[in-house]
């Protein structure tokens, strides 16, 4: 029966296929290290999961910005155990996605045939350190607001471009509610869908080139 | 690489692959082990160490000393090796060097090795890359003053709680503990001005939190009301502002419910028989509430402060104003409404409730003791 199913869906999406190229293959021996990659990524759905929750209560406003995490915390079912999660989960994605980096450079995994890999993944490095910047001004706490206010101020310090950049960022002079909102934007619609289109690419390259082996010392 | 190289690689790899284990189970079993064992650790940081709680922003507070997420702290403490007009060096010369070095490595480092101890300048310049990364976080961590510790009010009751203090010590003075209003007494610049009530369901019907928010910030300068907000020169923080609106709320208007842990906790204790008044329990709320409005630095009060049992019993130009067992003392005399040459009656508005004299009375009788079974001050 259940044979006679997966036939009639491979007949119409070709699915043992996908399966065979996903699952079904041959890779080199592989230590715990190379774990870190499929780390980042399970950070990432975690992140992805936990963030589409909390915009369910968050308010992208000054005035209600920090009322609705503190309603999060403390008034919504399990809040703080959403917010927990998606607060801590954000350094450690940090943590394994730079970890991850390490050791594709010392295992020199970079090299032929994997490049456009190398350079797909510091994109999604940048991009997870763009989703921290962005997602620390949202509770619009005391730190939020003069962290931001520093990390915006950094920028504007570019030599030619710096007050454009500022203003860019800042949706204005100064740190506003239209800071805010297009911080908001940045963190849950273009740095995500960034990051999973990358990812995407990311992933079916290591699918295509296999995963590298760890260098003997004689390679 | 030359074709040669490349076919060379290839070719090894396909050994490793034959040599090698399968995706599905072999591999995956490792990263659902790993992700599992950080999906355990999330939930464990959330639960047992949770989010720290901060104050809301405020953009008038400008001696917040502002630190960023933990890992840029290597970049802001690199920054400080870049001052005045080199700070551009810092914040868009070498960050934009690192990033373009990074998407270009696998096109700048031409050399077909890859074990490290072949490829000793790239592993090493790397290593040392990231020691200093560190060893900059570590440095940024180490000098950072801590920051000056700030009270959250979390939940609805912490900040009716929280705001009913702040009331009693910043707007007392003139609208009365129970924001009765009447003539006000003792306040410099605004002697013998009759206020009216701000409790009233006239009052709280038709003015809107963000009506008080505003009022208390501003203040209503056309009637002597000078601005609380520290934006505008005042004392009072946004969320200091908003618990006092809070208090206000639920206190007075008829429409609000408060909250029962609030309830509770801004009770004025009573006297259970046969129980001797202390001070941490009985008499520090009446103090809290009545007192320490205008005897706190800064205000007309013949330097008498009451913001500890110390200062109670031992400051003031006319000390001491309580001396334990006796009913003559100044303090006692001024609560029961009599003008002595220490004062006039006290608070100078509208006398303390009957009961709260009398456990004031009990309490001095009693010998002035700080804390429940200890014993009485001499």
């Amino acid at each position: 029966m259940a044979s006679k199913l997966i036939g009639w869906l491979d007949e119409r999406t070709g699915i043992v296929g996908v399966y065979k190229t996903v699952f079904d293959r041959k890779i080199p021996r592989v230590n715990w290290w190379f774990t870190l990659g499929s780390a980042s990524l399970f950070l990432f759905s975690i992140q992805v999961v936990t963030g589409i929750l909390l915009t369910v209560y968050y308010v992208p406003s000054p005035e209600h910005a920090y009322d609705s995490v503190q309603y999060i915390m403390t008034g919504v079912q399990f809040g703080w155990l959403i917010r927990g999660v998606h607060h801590w989960a954000a350094s450690l994605m940090v943590l394994t996605v730079f970890l991850h980096m390490l050791r594709v450079f010392f295992y020199g995994a970079y090299k032929y045939p994997r490049e456009i890999t190398w350079v797909t993944g510091v994109v999604l490095l940048l991009a997870t350190l763009g989703m921290g910047f962005t997602g620390y001004l949202l509770p619009w706490n005391q730190k939020a607001y003069w962290a931001t206010t520093v990390g915006t101020s950094i920028a504007g310090t570019v030599p030619g471009i710096g007050d454009f950049i500022l203003r860019a960022l800042r949706g204005g002079a100064d740190l506003s509610a239209m800071t805010l909102t297009r911080f908001f934007a940045a963190h849950v619609w273009m740095l995500p869908l960034v990051i999973l289109a990358v990812i995407s690419v990311h992933l079916y390259l290591v699918i295509r080139n296999g995963i590298s082996a760890a260098p003997k010392d004689d390679e | 690489m030359n074709e040669e190289q490349k076919r060379d690689y290839q070719e090894k790899y396909r050994i490793a692959k034959l040599r090698g284990e399968k995706f599905f189970p072999d591999t995956i079993y490792k990263d659902v082990l790993v992700s599992f064992a950080l999906f355990l650790l999330l939930i464990g940081l959330a639960t047992f160490v949770g989010v720290a709680p901060e104050p809301k922003a405020d953009p008038s507070d400008t001696s917040y000393i502002p630190r960023p997420e933990w890992y840029f702290l290597f970049l802001f403490e690199l920054l400080k090796f870049f001052p005045g007009s080199l700070e551009w060096v810092g914040t868009a010369v070498l960050p934009g060097l690192a990033v373009a070095l990074l998407f270009l490595l696998p096109f700048i480092d031409r050399n077909p090795r890859r074990h490290w101890k072949n490829r000793k300048f790239a592993a090493g310049l790397m290593s040392v890359i990231v020691i200093g990364m560190v060893a900059l976080t570590i440095r940024a961590v180490v000098t950072t003053p801590p920051q000056a510790e700030a009270t959250v009010a979390g939940t609805l009751a912490e900040r009716i709680v929280a705001g009913q203090d702040l009331y009693a010590v910043h707007c007392v003075e003139c609208h009365g503990a129970e924001g009765e209003g009447g003539r006000i007494e003792g306040v410099q610049g605004l002697e013998g001005v009759t206020l009216k009530p701000i409790n009233s369901q006239d009052e709280m019907h038709t003015r809107s939190d963000e009506t008080l928010y505003a009022i208390i910030e501003i203040g209503q300068q056309t009637l002597g009301m000078p601005p609380f907000g520290r934006a505008y020169g005042g004392e009072l923080s946004p969320g200091e502002i908003e618990s006092i609106v809070a208090f206000m709320r639920y206190t007075w208007d008829d429409r609000a419910e408060m909250p029962r842990a609030a309830e509770q906790a801004s009770t004025l204790p009573v006297l259970k028989p046969g129980e001797t008044p202390d001070y941490a329990t009985h008499i520090e709320p009446i103090v809290k509430r009545y007192c320490v409005s205008c005897h706190r630095p800064g205000k007309a009060n013949n330097n008498y402060l009451m913001r500890t049992y110390d200062e109670v019993m031992n400051s003031g130009d006319h000390k001491p104003n309580i001396i334990p067992g006796d009913l003559r003392s100044n303090l006692v005399r001024m609560v029961r409404w009599e003008k002595i040459e220490a004062g006039g009656p006290m608070p100078p508005s509208r006398p303390l409730k009957p009961e709260l004299i009398e456990m004031i009375e009990q309490w001095v009788l009693a010998g002035a003791p700080e804390k429940a079974g200890a014993p009485a001050t001499k």
